[in-house]
């Protein structure tokens, strides 16, 4: 690999902005499922498991699956945070196997926000904290 | 009948009138006449909808509209549009969420509301594997802005002025490490990360390494530029996988991209970093003992000077940062050390992490500018105490650090504010501990921890920490001695002084502070051989006996239940409690509070057991005590404690004489609690039984009225004053004078005294106790018809138990929380109103609870013709004469002599209950009556020089054990209740007694935690 100039830092953020499947608008939804410590420890990997058998059990590939970090309230762990183009992300809480199904089908595949699960709508650093 | 085309109902209940709907009502009905409607339209107030939050609210039916925060401007549109047109207003229309529960906003949540990111900016938004999308998010343009266009000096002349400093807890500023590095001479140096945490409780620089370890890379390489380093180690602990995985991801990529190694983004800059992986000891996070076992040597540290910056790792200049602090330098190097300083407080800049861990509602990781008040990170963003538990300290920084009380929530995250209480910042681990937590046994296990983790090397910290442990496990046992809190005081103060690092010196941290603001749990551990909290397990048998002021043996009568032996239930009951069946319906239970049970499903039901025995075993007959000795006492006041001081004298041969001012006896069990709660054939046939032993009982008799208080101390040895806090405390607001103003206690009095109390229609009793519960709950019994309480903080405050809160609410007392009397307004003497004000919750106050301070502007007039202060009570103690040599504490309640129970500060003399105590509970009472009784045996004893008392032995009854194997979830059994409309028409006990099955179904859930058959 190349070794970077500053000016490469430059492309490689535009790059990622315009080639990220889901800001771009090849996928119609992006899934992130919190996978810190915490979250493994409380069930992440058997959501992730759930959520992939899930994606291929309903031949589904406009979504994209991602994993990131804590997002720090980890008692409430499992979270999973669902975007859809051109709307609030929405953060599930305390999940399941069994919710993550329910979730897929009722809320990916059926647009219905299954709001008893929610902990939360909106992203977190939206023009606040760091981005201030 | 009449027959209207349209009813408007207005609400006028208390928090709609306090926000305008008394002026709204006349409004009405003037637009509905002006426009000629009378006949048609029927304007009714009703009560409260419950919806205070959107008042003044209406409802227009036949439509149903419902209309919220309405003013009188907007009068003549809803007439005009609604009535005549009929055109609901749409604008003032509220709208029921109709399909979905409303979502919150993730910034609504205060956990997520209240914190400002910065070493957490990438959280939760990046994948941590793919160096792209941190790029994305800025990465490395911090890196990028200080290789190309600063210096490293004006690198660290950011630094400086962001002010940041060292996050692992030292404090120390940031600039300032890095410039000595700087300067130091040589051209190998070295830049550090310590990732070795540690504490306790803390998992910030795991967190942090997992979801963002760019952040800390990027950090690395603008200190090793300003240093002048050209390796890095990030040396983190073993036990991380996660972490060192994503690391190790991070450091091949960066490589890959060219931002480590040689030429860094094609600068002259060149810079690798590798991990060392920590085998996990504790001491290996001090920073030369860090650097020897990079070095492969055993983790041990060394003295300083030569600080690190001059001779680190291989004896070369080195720059130890924590992992937080790394993370904050991109952010700094981009938006500058101004923008960073802008932040926090004159010291202490920027933000802090904090790692919520314990009795916590939110456990997580946050971030909050610094300055933020502790207890608004355990309350706003924690969620504050599961369960509903009152919060008893944090600890702040480990092992290494202290606790803050309750009295230190107002104290702001400040390196300085908070080692003002002993306590330090440390690297951000925030332990919250409830009321369920052992301060002692917290400071024993810190002690172990530090022992186990101490390296050896040095004498005061090996020997020292183990001697320092072996005293806290001997009080943990209940086998403290005089002396050990002493001694622990003399270690910790030498070890501080003479330990090698960080570790040793600061190990009697917790145990100092723990000393500082809760000695009083360690002097109950060694002279009283009790555990507050009930955790030191060693010390008793359940926790429930233990948690009880007079240690009944209830898993021994719970265990007489379920083995259908009453009778012998009752006799176990009596052989600690001569008031069973009272307690059995109103005890505090101090024990349900620690009852194991609720682990699982709701704490035992222990005083309805209690009731059931009384209600259905037989009683024994109970002969007179005989009389051997010659000594006298007097008792004054015949309460819970004088009558068990009484008892317990009477049974140990003395002759006692009860004086009683009121008709009967029973104190505040009769002439406070209404009969609705304790009915007094209960009271009165547990009375006889003390007359019955030989006591002798003079009521209405006034001491100091009836008979001389001098005259009682020549004719009695010893007096025990038991004349508990019979007299309400006024509000001291203007207007308390006017005819309609009672106090709580005085109002129940008058009532149980079986006098015709006249209440009002419109009663408001103002506190939040079960005072003012059983107030208000008479006052409905009496005919009132709107009873409100007031109370200045929110409803989850209110001192009064749960249940007697619902009861209310069920028999219709409303309840009107952060409200506050100002002033009693009247006409011709007689009360018409209260001015009151609205309250919003301020500052912590001692108690742990946020204080109530008055809303500018916001006064109010409540329209009342009785208004009942029941805020709390003190005594009379007016029949005592001031040569009696008596004391008295600030507080009006009788002093005690040091280390005493009971003894009053003349001989011979002794106090209990409440007179003691200000108003507390009838288990307290009964406990220090026996302690009374203790005493007044003990004191005579010696004066004789008698052998001390030995109860003589008593007839055994044998425990059987048996516990379900596989417990169940089983909610607690119900108890039956009147009817609501049998309730509020008659003063007959609300509550009826568990029959047999629900009683028997109820011991089985009991777990033995006695864990044994006994005697």
């Amino acid at each position: 690999m190349a070794k970077l100039t500053v000016d490469d830092l430059k492309k490689i953020k535009e790059r990622v902005l315009m080639e990220d499947q889901f800001r771009s608008g090849q996928k119609r939804a992006k899934i992130t499922v919190h996978m810190g410590t915490c979250g493994i420890a409380s069930g992440a990997r058997d959501i992730m498991d759930a959520l992939l058998d899930e994606l291929a059990q309903n031949n589904v590939s406009d979504v994209l699956v991602t994993t990131s970090g804590c997002i720090g309230i980890c008692s409430r762990e499992p979270l999973v945070t669902i975007e859809e183009q051109g709307k609030e992300p929405i953060v599930y809480e305390y999940l399941t196997q069994a919710k993550m199904r329910q979730i897929f089908r009722q809320h990916i595949l059926g647009g219905k926000i299954q709001s008893e699960f929610v902990m939360a709508r909106g992203r977190e650093q939206d023009g606040r904290g760091g981005d201030r | 009948m009449k027959v209207f085309r349209a009813h408007i109902l207005v609400c006028g209940g208390t928090g709609c009138k306090a926000t305008g709907s008394e002026v709204i009502h006349p409004a009405l009905v003037q637009e509905v006449a002006r426009r000629g409607l009378s006949k048609e339209v029927l304007i009714v107030e009703t009560g409260c909808n419950g919806f205070c939050a959107a008042g003044p609210i209406m409802v227009v039916y036949p439509e149903g509209v419902f209309y919220q925060k309405v003013a009188v401007a907007d009068v003549p549109e809803i007439i005009e549009e609604h009535i005549v047109k009929g055109r609901p207003v749409e604008r003032l229309m509220y709208h029921e969420p109709v399909t979905e529960k409303p979502i919150p906003h993730i910034h609504d949540i205060p956990f997520f509301g209240k914190q400002v990111l910065i070493a957490l900016k990438n959280r939760g938004l990046i994948d941590a594997e793919k160096i792209d999308e941190y790029i994305a998010r800025d990465g490395y343009l911090g890196a990028a802005k200080a290789l190309f266009e600063m210096t490293p000096e004006k690198v660290i002349a950011e630094m400086t002025t962001s002010g940041l400093r060292g996050r692992g807890g030292g404090g120390f500023p940031t600039g300032m490490k890095w410039s000595f590095a700087r300067k130091a001479e040589g051209d190998v140096k070295y830049i550090l990360c310590n990732a070795d945490e540690g504490d306790p409780g803390a998992f910030m620089d795991r967190s942090l390494l997992e979801a963002d370890p760019h952040a800390v890379l990027e950090g690395m390489i603008i200190a090793g530029y300003a240093i002048g380093a050209r390796h890095g180690y990030i040396y983190c602990r073993a036990e991380y996988p996660l972490a060192i995985k994503r690391l190790n991801i991070a450091i091949d990529q960066a490589r890959d991209y060219g931002l480590l190694g040689e030429n860094i983004l094609g600068s002259s800059y060149s810079l690798d970093i590798d991990i060392y992986q920590g085998a996990g000891a504790f001491v290996c996070g001090e920073e030369t003992a860090l650097m020897a076992s990079i070095e492969g040597k055993r983790g041990m540290p060394r003295p300083r000077p030569p600080f690190p910056a001059q001779k680190g790792l291989w004896g070369k200049p080195s720059v130890l940062n924590n992992v937080e602090t790394f993370a904050n330098v991109p952010q700094i190097i981009i938006k500058g050390g101004d923008w960073f300083a802008s932040m926090g407080t004159k010291t202490s800049k920027g933000t802090k992490v904090f790692a919520l861990t314990g009795a916590i509602n939110n456990v997580g990781l946050v971030e909050v500018p610094m300055g933020t008040p502790i207890g608004d990170i355990i309350f706003d963003i924690g969620g504050g105490i599961p369960d509903g538990k009152q919060f008893k300290a944090a600890q702040l920084g480990g092992p290494s650090g202290g606790c803050v009380p309750a009295s230190g929530l107002n104290t702001p995250t400040d390196y300085e504010e908070i080692s003002k209480l002993g306590a330090i910042m440390g690297s951000g681990g925030l332990i919250v501990m409830d009321e369920d937590t052992c301060m002692v046994d917290t400071a024993r296990f810190f002690m172990e921890f530090c022992q186990e983790e101490s390296c050896g090397k040095c004498t005061p910290c090996r020997e020292g920490t183990k001697r320092m442990l072996e005293i806290l496990e001997r009080i943990c046992h209940g086998e403290g001695q005089h002396g050990d809190i002493e001694m622990l005081e003399e270690l910790a103060a030498s070890i501080k002084d003479s330990a090698l690092c960080g570790l040793g010196q600061t190990a009697p941290n917790p145990v100092l502070s723990t000393l500082r603001y809760f000695r009083h749990e360690y002097e109950a551990h060694i002279y009283d051989k009790k555990c507050p909290a009930c955790v030191c397990s060693g010390m008793f048998k359940s926790p429930c006996q233990h948690g009880c002021p007079i240690e009944m043996d209830i898993p021994g009568y719970i265990a007489l239940v379920r083995a259908n032996r009453l009778d012998d239930a009752y006799r176990l009951m009596k052989r600690t409690n001569p008031f069973p069946a009272v307690c059995g319906r109103i005890c505090p239970q101090f024990c349900a509070a620690k009852c194991r049970r609720s682990q699982l499903d709701e704490s035992m039901a222990i005083a309805w057991l209690k009731r059931y025995v009384t209600d259905n075993a037989r009683r024994p007959r109970v002969e007179p005590a005989p009389v051997t000795r010659t000594e006298k006492i007097a008792v004054i006041g015949a309460g819970p404690a004088g009558l068990t001081a009484a008892q317990d004298l009477a049974k140990r041969g003395y002759q006692v004489t009860v004086f009683e001012e009121l008709p009967f006896a029973g104190g505040m069990l009769r002439y406070g609690i209404p009969e609705y709660r304790l009915s007094r054939t209960v009271i009165q046939a547990e009375v006889d039984d003390i007359v019955a032993l030989g006591v002798e009982l003079k009521t209405g008799c006034r001491v100091g009225r009836d008979i001389d208080f001098a005259q009682l101390k020549a004719d009695y040895d010893c007096i025990v004053l038991a004349t508990g806090a019979h007299k309400s405390w006024t509000l001291d607001v203007e207007g308390e004078n006017l005819a309609g103003v009672w106090g709580a206690a005085e109002f129940l009095r008058e009532v149980n005294l079986g006098k015709q109390a006249k209440v009002g229609n419109m009663v408001a009793v103002i506190g939040g106790g079960n005072t003012a519960i059983d107030a208000a709950r008479t006052a409905i019994r009496l005919g009132a018809r709107d009873v409100t309480i007031l109370y200045r903080r929110e409803k989850k405050d209110m001192p009064a138990w749960a249940n007697e809160i619902e009861a209310a609410e069920a028999e219709g007392v409303k309840i009107e929380c952060l409200v506050n009397p100002v002033k009693f307004t009247g006409t011709a003497g007689k009360l018409t109103g209260i001015v009151c004000q609205r309250m919003r919750l301020g500052e912590f106050d001692k108690s742990g609870r946020r204080k109530a301070v008055p809303v500018e502007g916001s006064q109010f007039t409540l329209a009342v013709d009785s208004a009942i202060p029941a805020i709390s009570q003190s005594g009379d103690m007016s029949f005592i004469p001031a040569e009696a040599a008596v004391q008295m504490t600030k507080n009006g309640t009788f002093a005690l002599v040091p280390k005493a129970k009971t003894a009053t500060t003349a001989a011979g003399i002794f106090a209990a209950g409440d007179a003691v105590l200000g108003p507390a509970t009838v288990v307290e009472a009964i406990a220090m009556g026996h302690q009374a009784a203790g005493e007044v045996d003990g004191f005579i004893r010696e004066k004789n020089s008698e052998p001390p008392y030995k109860a003589p032995p008593e007839e055994p009854i044998a425990i059987p054990f048996e516990v379900d194997k596989e417990p169940r979830v089983t909610p607690r059994g119900k108890m039956p209740e009147l009817t609501q409309q049998e309730r509020i028409a008659s003063f007959k006990e609300v509550e009826l007694g568990y029959p047999a099955d629900i009683a028997w179904a109820e011991a089985c859930r009991c777990q033995r935690c006695d864990g044994c058959e006994h005697e």
